[in-house]
């Protein structure tokens, strides 16, 4: 089974919220965990990136392609690249894959190539 | 509300420093209290971020309190990301406003040197949200790195633009003794000469090393009170007028246009208003330029500039020492250094200096107003604070 990542659906307004919040932005009404979790597209168009040359302890790589893309419904995420070249405005396809990994656990998140 | 005035203020060099966290904080507390000669005090504000992480120390104001001998004054530590120092600024500003306490003293220190620089940039990068940003290897200069990218597209601003800020705030520094970069640097070394890619690497492209801002020990203080003490105190007298905060999403991604700085605005015009100044009528700045773009996008979201301009106001000079509006004349985080508790207090100290026509070789002409603009995380928590001389 395909690992998923959710977006957060209020069930007052109906505004998608990525990351999760414990208060809808939009209407305010909410109460607790008053949302439904919706999994976030995969498809979408790389708005920003950058290319990180010096990495935090955990990454054992020279560099990382990190990128802000907006999804096909107009959410955006931020994720790491696996793209040789990456172009701002390219059509791009997430994945959930091991984006992290520390002494003692794996941390899963998007990880984004050309569609 | 009580008018509220700095009445002596301190700072270390900002570089790497070999003494207890308490002690950077203590010593520019000692400076101010001895500028001022104010012996005692109602209440110690503390600001530093890095203490419990870096340094394995908690509770680090009861410690500044004692070690200065100043008991049994009130103490507690301001932790505000990168903004702690103009929070804890604003919090001493509203204990004397408010009537509750007549002098408060300020301080801000940060020991990040002790760890080597990955760790410090991850130390930093725990501000980002921790599942949608931290998780993939996102730091700060990353989260610059993305933002210059569509402010570039947008706006026209080229790496030519930011190396200007670089070199600006490099010669600012060689007039200011306390930086922790005396470092003359030239837009040719930075960019076009054959060594180019070797004096000044990528970190997160476009953004290369001196787009960054040095990882740096370092306290500074200021001391607030209120007018009866300032009057006595023979010190030239800066009042503290305008004191603006604003906050904004705690992930970049979810900003409405991500090339917007909306907290800076709000808290600009926040303080503006207190002060019952505007834009035009500031004399000198110090911007939070941990990041080269930084400073050109403050400058316009603060109102000195139109929107998508700034970095057409540096090309023509306005932001220079001789210019219309310096901006950094301290050197900025770029070349001061940025000690990153610390920084706030740091900038407040360089335009109390500034407006007391005490800073010299880099003294800005007919400082009458001056502005600090401390910015947290990636734009999600902002301080700026308006300075009036009067007499």
């Amino acid at each position: 089974m395909a690992l998923e990542i959710y977006a957060y659906r209020c069930r007052k307004c109906g505004a998608v919220h990525y990351p999760y919040r414990m208060v809808c932005r939009r209407c305010r009404q909410n109460a607790h965990n008053e949302f439904d979790p919706v999994p976030l597209p995969r498809r979408g168009r790389l708005l920003t990136f950058t290319i990180l040359h010096t990495l935090p302890p955990d990454f054992n790589v020279a560099k990382l392609g990190l990128g802000i893309v907006e999804l096909e419904d107009g959410l955006r995420v931020t994720g790491q690249l696996d793209i040789a070249e990456p172009k701002a405005g390219m059509a791009v396809q997430g994945s959930v894959e091991v984006v992290r990994r520390g002494e003692y656990e794996k941390t899963h998140g998007l990880v984004f190539r050309k569609a | 509300m009580r008018e509220v005035y700095v009445v002596g203020i301190g700072i270390t060099s900002f570089s790497r420093l070999e003494y207890p966290l308490s002690e950077i904080a203590a010593y520019p507390a000692m400076m101010a209290l001895a500028d001022c000669g104010l012996a005692g005090v109602d209440q110690v504000y503390v600001a530093n971020m890095g203490a419990a992480r870096i340094n394995r120390q908690t509770g680090l104001a009861s410690a500044v309190v004692d070690t200065l001998s100043l008991t049994p004054a009130g103490a507690a530590l301001i932790e505000n990301g990168p903004a702690s120092g103009a929070s804890a600024i604003k919090e001493g500003f509203l204990a004397v406003a408010s009537g509750v306490h007549d002098v408060v003293l300020v301080t801000g220190a940060e020991r990040m040197r002790e760890v080597n620089n990955l760790e410090a940039t991850d130390f930093v990068a725990t501000l980002s949200h921790p599942l949608a940003e931290y998780i993939y290897g996102i730091t700060l200069p990353s989260l610059a790195g993305m933002f210059t990218r569509l402010y570039m597209e947008r706006y026209g601003v080229t790496s030519r633009h930011l190396a200007m800020v670089a070199v600006k705030n490099h010669d600012n520094a060689m007039l200011n003794p306390f930086a922790h970069l005396h470092q003359k640097i030239t837009i040719e070394a930075l960019l076009d000469s054959p060594e180019a890619l070797t004096n000044n690497p990528y970190v997160a492209e476009p953004l290369r090393f001196f787009d960054m801002c040095p990882v740096s020990d370092g306290g500074a203080c200021v001391i607030l009170a209120a007018a009866d003490v300032a009057k006595k105190v023979k010190r030239p007298l800066v009042r503290l007028a305008g004191v603006g905060q604003a906050t904004d999403t705690h992930a970049v991604q979810e900003r409405e246009d991500p090339t917007d700085l909306l907290a800076v605005r709000r808290a600009a015009a926040k303080s503006f208003e207190m002060a019952g100044v505007k834009p035009p009528d500031v004399n000198v700045a110090e911007l939070h330029d941990a990041f080269t773009i930084l400073e050109i996008v403050e400058s316009e979201e603060v109102g000195f500039f139109k929107k998508g301009e700034g970095h057409l106001a540096l090309e023509r000079g306005e932001t220079r020492l001789t210019g219309r509006i310096p901006i950094n004349p301290s050197g900025g985080l770029k070349a001061k250094g940025h000690p990153v508790g610390a920084t706030g207090i740091g900038q407040a100290h360089e335009i109390v200096t500034q407006l007391r026509g005490e800073a010299k070789k880099r003294q800005a002409k007919n400082a009458k107003v001056g502005f600090t603009c401390n910015f947290g995380g990636f734009g999600n928590n902002v301080v700026c604070l308006t300075f009036i001389r009067e007499d």
